[in-house]
Formats: structure tokens, sequence, C-alpha cells
């Protein structure tokens, strides 16, 4: 296509990348794009972001269940999700085609989920991250209503709210996020956005003619970048609702 | 809905505020609707309410004193409540309304105390239920004006910051663009106000069925549903002709889920049968009454439960169905069964009769 897409054929060696980083060897092409070591980690100058190429996600729901288990994410909620929709095409011979959509926190830099915490128990962090302090929050839900996104759920183990953290546990390890470290089809991208020598920063450039946010008119600022979204999927889906929804058990 | 587009998988996100959110906003609206029904007669003693406002503070207080209970319980964390005190977050409504609501119920205890008193210290003379008790709560049984309507100012602060609050709290809501109207808080006061007319209707017709309180109370309650009727309107004309983006988005949001057209109709059905009936047949007491309540419940769930039915970036709606335990139907009867409580036990120290009867002294005066 043009040189944006070019250039993230070219990202393709970050899945390799991802393998030699659990060895320990240091990677220098995606150095940027890994978490570097925890030490620089705690300057607070990074800004941690994803960038999601639509178009190499297979579906496969390999982040979905790496998440679950990462996270210890109770039977039926989710952290993140591929979703995914069947969509009528008009220019194949196929009837229809397959559209996915991996979901989690935006991690914004406007959210709407912090200043609604009457305790003050959403934060953000200084690399951009958006927690929950567990030890505060009461539980109250108003974080949930107020994310844009759905990408919030009261955790009935904990009876706290929870949502994908960037797997900060890891990445203050330095490592990568778990949904990363297992993307099958090398999708999922995690970086800092403020080093703009590096891979990731550089990524984002040449991707930025096409790259798109969910819901941008509503200025939340989301730090998940997507390459390939379509139009149809930025907002609320327009279409028939979902033929199988998990639910999660009353109270275990 | 676009039939080229057909989510095969995504997450169903459960309703977050529990009905125990519903019960909550419904008693606290019915509590600070009582509450200013309460004001002509006990306040300003205008002939012919003291009956009526005794009876509204007999419910502003019931029903102001089971809320908060609802409200902690929906609360994931009920043990962690004092948190709102020790962290307080300006930017929240929700923050802001812990505040208010000890402001409130401070100011209807005080208040509620200091027009009760005599008749507190009547009951101790009549040496009926709990007389002892009633005794001691009297503290003397004396009546004093300026204390009373000092209290009925903090009271007064208080249910209109409550009554703000409960409102914004809802209406900033973004994300859920049926919430995110301004005119949302003042659809909420209406029916809160128009319920704790029905309220009373009801406590006024099973004590002393006083006709002329009853037509009173009707005519009132007319107004309220005229009022809600006109809002509503108001809300669909905003939304339809698109002069309010935020109106339109809400009516977008709910207006081709057919669930939603029967409860819009069932809603405006209501309105205009108890407007009819309370303004035709005012003697209707009991049905108006039971009506109103209906309403203002009805509304509430529906915007709430309902509201929380629309998924923010999935196709179509997720749908409900109550749970059977504590976060669900317990939670609504658990509040029922809390309210009754209190009911019983005010009215054994504060019996319905006498505060509906005992009106001429007021009155008179
Ligand atoms: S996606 Fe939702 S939960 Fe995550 S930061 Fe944005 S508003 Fe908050
Ligand atoms: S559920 Fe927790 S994090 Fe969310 S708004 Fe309430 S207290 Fe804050």
């Amino acid at each position: 296509m043009n040189k944006a897409s070019q250039n993230l054929q070219g990202a393709a060696p970050v899945s390799v990348a991802r393998r030699n980083f659990l060895r320990g060897v240091p990677v220098v092409t995606a150095a940027a794009v890994l978490a570097p070591a925890p030490a620089i980690a705690s300057t607070g100058k990074q800004q941690w972001a994803m960038l999601i190429d639509v178009r190499k996600c297979i579906g496969c729901q390999a982040c979905t269940v790496s998440c679950i288990q990462e996270n210890a994410v109770p039977e039926g909620s989710f952290r993140t999700v591929v979703s995914t929709y069947s969509v009528k095409l008009t220019d194949s011979t196929q009837p229809a085609g397959t559209y996915v959509l991996p979901r989690l926190c935006n991690h914004c830099d406007n959210p709407p989920c912090i200043p609604v915490c009457p305790v003050s128990a959403t934060y953000k962090r200084e690399d951009g991250i958006v927690a929950v302090d567990g030890d505060r929050c009461v539980g109250c839900a108003y974080c949930v209503q107020a994310c844009p996104y759905d990408a919030r759920f009261i955790n009935h183990d904990t009876g706290k709210a929870d949502k994908c953290t960037f797997c900060a546990h890891r990445v203050d390890a330095g490592l990568l996020p778990a949904c990363v470290e297992t993307c099958v089809g090398g999708a999922r991208i995690f970086g800092d956005i403020n080093n703009s020598e590096g891979e990731f920063a550089r990524l984002l450039k040449d991707a930025q003619p096409q790259l798109k946010v969910l819901k941008p008119e509503l200025e939340t600022a989301p730090r998940v970048f997507y390459i390939g979204l379509d139009e149809r999927f930025t907002g609320k889906v327009e279409g028939q609702g979902t033929l199988w929804k998990p639910r999660s058990l009353p109270h275990a | 809905m676009n039939p080229n587009i057909v989510e095969t998988i995504n997450v169903a996100r459960e309703v977050a505020w529990l009905p125990w959110a519903v019960q909550y906003l419904f008693l606290i609206g019915l509590s600070y609707g009582a509450w200013l029904l309460s004001l002509p007669g006990v306040v300003f003693r205008r002939p012919g309410w003291a009956g009526i406002s005794r009876l509204a503070l007999l419910g502003a207080l019931v029903c102001g004193l089971a809320a908060p209970v609802a409200l902690l319980a929906d609360l994931h964390q009920p043990g962690r409540f004092w948190h709102f005190y020790a962290y307080f977050t300006p930017t929240s409504w929700m923050s802001w309304g812990a505040f208010f609501i000890p402001v409130y119920l401070g100011g209807l205890l005080i208040y509620a105390w200091l027009a009760f008193r005599p008749e507190l210290a009547r009951h101790a003379q009549s040496g009926g239920k709990l007389a002892g008790m009633a005794g001691v709560l009297a503290y003397g049984g004396h009546e004093s004006r300026g204390a009373l309507k000092a209290a009925a100012l903090l009271a007064f602060i208080g249910a209109a910051l409550v009554a703000l609050y409960t409102g914004a709290e809802v209406a900033v809501v973004q994300a859920r663009p049926l919430w995110n109207t301004p005119l949302l808080p003042l659809q909420f006061f209406v029916t809160a106000f128009a319920g704790a007319v029905g309220l009373v209707l009801l406590f006024n017709r099973y004590s002393v069925r006083d006709e002329a309180a009853n037509r009173r109370l009707a005519g009132v309650l007319a107004a309220t549903q005229a009022v809600a009727l006109a809002v509503g309107a108001l809300w669909l004309a905003l939304g339809v002709s698109g002069i309010s983006p935020v109106h339109a988005r809400a009516l977008a949001e709910v207006g081709p889920s057919a669930n939603w057209q029967l409860s819009a109709l069932w809603a405006v059905a209501a309105t205009v049968l108890t407007l009819v009936l309370a303004w035709k047949r005012p003697g209707s007491g009991l049905l108006i009454g039971l009506l109103a309540l209906h309403s203002a419940w009805m509304m509430r769930w529906s915007i709430f439960i309902g509201g929380q039915e629309v998924p923010k970036t999935g196709a179509g709606y997720y749908t409900y169905s109550l749970p059977l335990g504590p976060e669900g139907l317990m939670g609504i009867v658990g509040t029922a069964g809390l309210w009754v409580f209190l009911f019983v036990l005010i009215t054994t120290l504060l019996p319905l009769d006498r505060l509906a009867a005992g009106a001429d002294d007021n009155a008179a005066a």
C-alpha cells in the first residue's frame, strides 16, 4: 500500500524481538518498543501506549486468555477482548467477512473515569497508566459508568473497580504486557510515545495518516491507537447485538 | 440498526449500579419531596395544610432514614464508606453528595424533632406504647418556632443540595447519552415531588381520610403531572428537532428499541391517567397516590437500569434480568422491609391518626 503500511510490515520483527526479550537478550531494533529496565521505568519520563494493527489481528483471542491468566480476571469478566463482527461484503464473491477489534482500557490522557471517582482511587501514574488504588476504592462503580469504552467492571472477587492496567506490574519489571507478549499476529505493539528516538514513536509517526482512536469526538485522548480501524467501529457499533455473550456468574 | 453487521463475540458488561441505587434515588427523592410538602403546614401554618404537612414530614423522615442504607448497600465495599470523608474529591458529584446527605438528614432530623416535640409529649401523656421513650424524646415538649425555622433553613439547604447532586451525578455521565441531558435533574425532581404527594395521599387515606386534604393533594398532583408531561414533551422536541445535540443523542440511543418505546409509552400513559384522575376525580386518592409512586419508581428504574443496558461500544443492547440475591430482588425487598420497620417504629410514637388530625391548633394559629 503506502509507506506507512510498509513500515508496519517492517514491524514484524517485533515478535522475534519479543522472544529474544524473554531470553533476556538485548534487542536493538525493538528496544524502544519493549519496556526498558525497571530503573528507567521509575524516572517517570515514559508515557506508555499501545498501537494495534487491526489488519494483523487474526481474532484468536490469545490476548484475551493470557490477560485472564496473568491478572486472575474472574470468570465472565474481561480486561481485554477481541470484539468480533460478521460484516456483509459488497465487493466480493464471499457473502460476509469477519472484522476483529481488540478492545482494552485506552489509558486516556483525558480520562473521564478519573474526575468522577469520589475518593480519588482512580488516578494516572506518571508513566501515563490509568490505575486503581485497590486499598482506597469503595466499589461505587461511578468510574464504570463514566468510562465511554465499557473498559471497566466491578470485580466480583475483590468488590473493586477493575480494568486493564497495561500489566503495570510487568511493565515495572521491564516486561511487556501479557497480551502483547502472546499476540499471535503481532498486532499489539507496546511502547513509549515520549521516546521520540525510539522504534515505537517511529512506528506511530509512520502510521500517522491512518492512525485512529475510538470515539475521538469525546476528546478523551486515548493512548491506544489503531491502524486499520474501520469508521463503522469507532463508536457504538450499529448492528445486530452479540449472538453469544459471556456472563459472569453471580457471586461465587 | 445496520443489518450488514452482526456482532458475534463481545463482552456483556453487567449492571454496576444495582437496584439498591434505584431504591436510594427513589427514597431520597420521596424524602425531599415530602419535606417540601411539610413546609406549608409546619413552617408557614397555611390553613388547611397542617395535617398534610405533618403526614408529609413523617414520610420525609421514614424515607430519609431508609435511603442512606440503600446507598451504602450499593457500594461494593460498604465498610469503606468513611473513605468518602477521608478522601474528598471536589471533581466528583458523588463525593460532594457524601457531604450533602448529612446536611439534609441532620437538618431534617432536627426540624422533625422540633416540629413533633409537642406531639411526642402528648403521646407520653396518653401512656400508649413506648410512652416512656416518647417522653424522653419530647424533652419537655415545648414548641420553639425560632429554632424550627432555623432547622427548616438548614434542611432546605440540604434538600436543595441533595436534589441537585442526585440529578447532576447522573446527568454528567457523558458516556451514557440517555443520562447526559440537562433536563434529567429536573425530571428526577418533578417525579420525586409527585411521588411524595402520592405517599401523603396514601397516608391520608389510611388515617383520617380527610376529604379536603385529599382534594388539595390531588390538585397539587395534577399540577406535577402537567409539569412532568411538559418537560417530557420538551425533551422529545429537543431530541427530534436536533436543536439540542445531547437530547438528539439520547433519543438516538434508545429510540430504536422496542422495549424503550414500550417504557416511554407506559410512562406517558401513567402520567396522563394520573393527571386526568387527579383533576376529574380528586376523590380517588388511593389510586392516584399509588400511580404517582409507581411512576416515580418506574422512571428511576428505566433510566437507571435501562440506561446500563445500552452497550457503550458494542452493538445492540444488553439484557438485564433481575437476580434474586442481594444484588437484585433482595435489594428491593430489603429496603422495602427497612422502610416498613421505620414506619412502624415512628408511627408507634407518632400515630398517623394523630398527626393527620391533631391539626387544628396549628392551623388556627
Ligand atoms: S478507557 Fe475508560 S477506564 Fe480506560 S482510561 Fe479511558 S475512560 Fe478510563
Ligand atoms: S469504583 Fe472505585 S475507582 Fe471506581 S469511582 Fe468508585 S471508588 Fe473510584
